[in-house]
């Protein structure tokens, strides 16, 4: 079982099963979320219609700090145990990581106009997750900064290590500091400070990111496995 | 008796290295005050606005200066085989970046607490923060190196695309930014733990920078 999450072969047969599914689960929850964000679920009663920004606003921002922490886990495997397979990962997922952080920063700031004032705020949490796409983007240079392909994953995969200090950071910025951006809604599970009518399309928008995600990541995995198969 | 005297013997090489270079070091610091220089002229000469933004302006530069050393640590030795051959003696490649780091430390960031004064007085900067700019220098100069030192380990084979080492000494002195400026500018009963802060940082990445450099070391040895 864990051999799929380390092993090329298995995990292109795993892919090939998985993928239709993913595409099946990611169109049905991308219709019926945005259904549901945009017509069912009810306006904030001091934020009116741009309330339904959160909706893309933080699942983007989830799965930004969930990649980086896989991006985490399997550089330390890679370079632990001389798996290759990480560093496949690594290469594939980084610029979806990227791309989730623009969005969540995109959609934050045209948030925050309308209900802050302002485009953008020096504020702990904003500062930090901007940091994390600088770190996303330096990491997708430094791969290709040397001829040599195998030391620039290793090096990649150092500096990934490095830069996973800053997602404590990010999670914890808003209870260590005063800052603008609130504190997180749905912390505690058993009892969240965010009503069901609008936890129920937050949920199901979740579940479409991390599908999406899922599903381009695997697209890119394998494609990153075939190409090296070849040149080997 | 033996790994002693083989680290006195690499002390002996770093500093020999560095007096023979001793005018590379005075570039970095002629390109501190000459930044000083250009910021003056971008901003005008006003007294008021220096004494605002000026511990800004130092940290700034000091910073950009540090981003000048980064070559200065392992490429040199790298390229012509010093650094294996020293491994092949006996020493850990730990042992030689701690090595590195206090020779580095002491004559390419010891020089900027006579010129940090000098600055101050050309940008009109009351004396007792003078004090707390030469003390937060004090501990943020260690932390500057090791940063240094990591992104030249990292970049030891990159040969074409080298500012991305200065990107990555700026991101990680990020941190240490904050707290040096955040002890200046705070009132006076929240100085003391802003200080253990920073203390904290040094700590962690005294503690970590020759387990990362030696594991990029290695691997640059095996790739190249």
């Amino acid at each position: 079982m864990i051999k799929i999450f380390i092993n090329p072969g298995k995990f292109i047969n795993f892919a090939n099963f998985v993928i239709k599914p993913l595409i099946f689960i990611s169109i049905i929850s991308f219709i019926i979320g945005l259904i549901f964000a945009l017509y069912v679920s009810p306006d904030d009663y001091q934020q009116g219609s741009t309330v339904r920004i959160m909706y893309i606003h933080v699942p983007s921002a989830w799965l930004a700090m969930l990649t980086f922490l896989i991006m985490t886990i399997y550089s330390i495997i890679a370079l632990a145990f001389k798996t290759p397979f990480g560093f496949i990962v690594n290469s594939a997922v980084a610029p979806i990581g990227a791309t989730f952080t623009f969005i969540c920063l995109f959609t934050g700031s045209l948030w925050g106009k309308p209900m802050w004032g302002t485009w953008w705020v020096w504020d702990a949490r904003l500062t930090s997750v901007a940091l994390l796409f600088v770190m996303y983007l330096i990491i997708i240079f430094l791969k290709k900064t040397t001829n040599n392909i195998n030391l620039g994953e290793k090096i990649t995969s150092i500096f990934i290590i490095i830069c996973s200090i800053n997602l404590p950071i990010i999670k914890f910025s808003v209870d260590w500091w005063n800052t603008l951006h609130q504190p997180a809604s749905i912390s505690k599970i058993s009892s969240p400070s965010i009503d069901p009518s609008m936890m129920k399309p937050l949920f199901i928008m979740t579940i479409f990111f991390i599908s999406i995600g899922l599903l381009i990541a695997i697209i890119r995995i394998k494609a990153e496995i075939l190409e090296r198969k070849k040149i080997i | 008796m033996q790994i002693i005297n083989s680290i006195t013997a690499l002390f002996y090489k770093e500093y020999k290295i560095a007096y023979k270079n001793l005018y590379d070091i005075l570039t970095i610091i002629l390109f501190f005050l000459l930044g000083i220089f250009i910021f003056v002229f971008s901003i005008g000469p006003n007294e008021e606005i220096f004494q605002q933004i000026g511990i800004g302006i130092i940290w700034t530069l000091l910073l950009l200066s540090n981003n000048l050393s980064i070559k200065r640590f392992y490429q040199n030795d790298f390229k012509d085989g010093n650094l294996h051959l020293l491994h092949m003696s006996g020493m850990s490649y730990e042992l030689i970046v701690l090595v590195k780091l206090i020779t580095n430390w002491f004559f390419l960031q010891i020089p900027f607490f006579i010129f940090i004064p000098i600055a101050c007085l050309m940008l009109n900067i009351q004396n007792d923060n003078i004090y707390l700019i030469l003390l937060t220098f004090l501990i943020g100069s260690p932390i500057l190196t090791s940063i240094a030192s990591i992104s030249g380990s990292l970049n030891l084979l990159n040969n074409r695309n080298i500012e991305i080492a200065s990107i990555i000494v700026m991101l990680l002195s990020i941190p240490v930014i904050i707290f040096s400026f955040g002890i200046i500018k705070a009132p006076p009963e929240l100085i003391k733990p802003q200080l253990s802060f920073l203390i904290g940082i040094l700590l962690l990445f005294v503690s970590i920078t020759p387990w990362i450099c030696a594991a990029c070391i290695k691997i640059a040895i095996r790739n190249s």
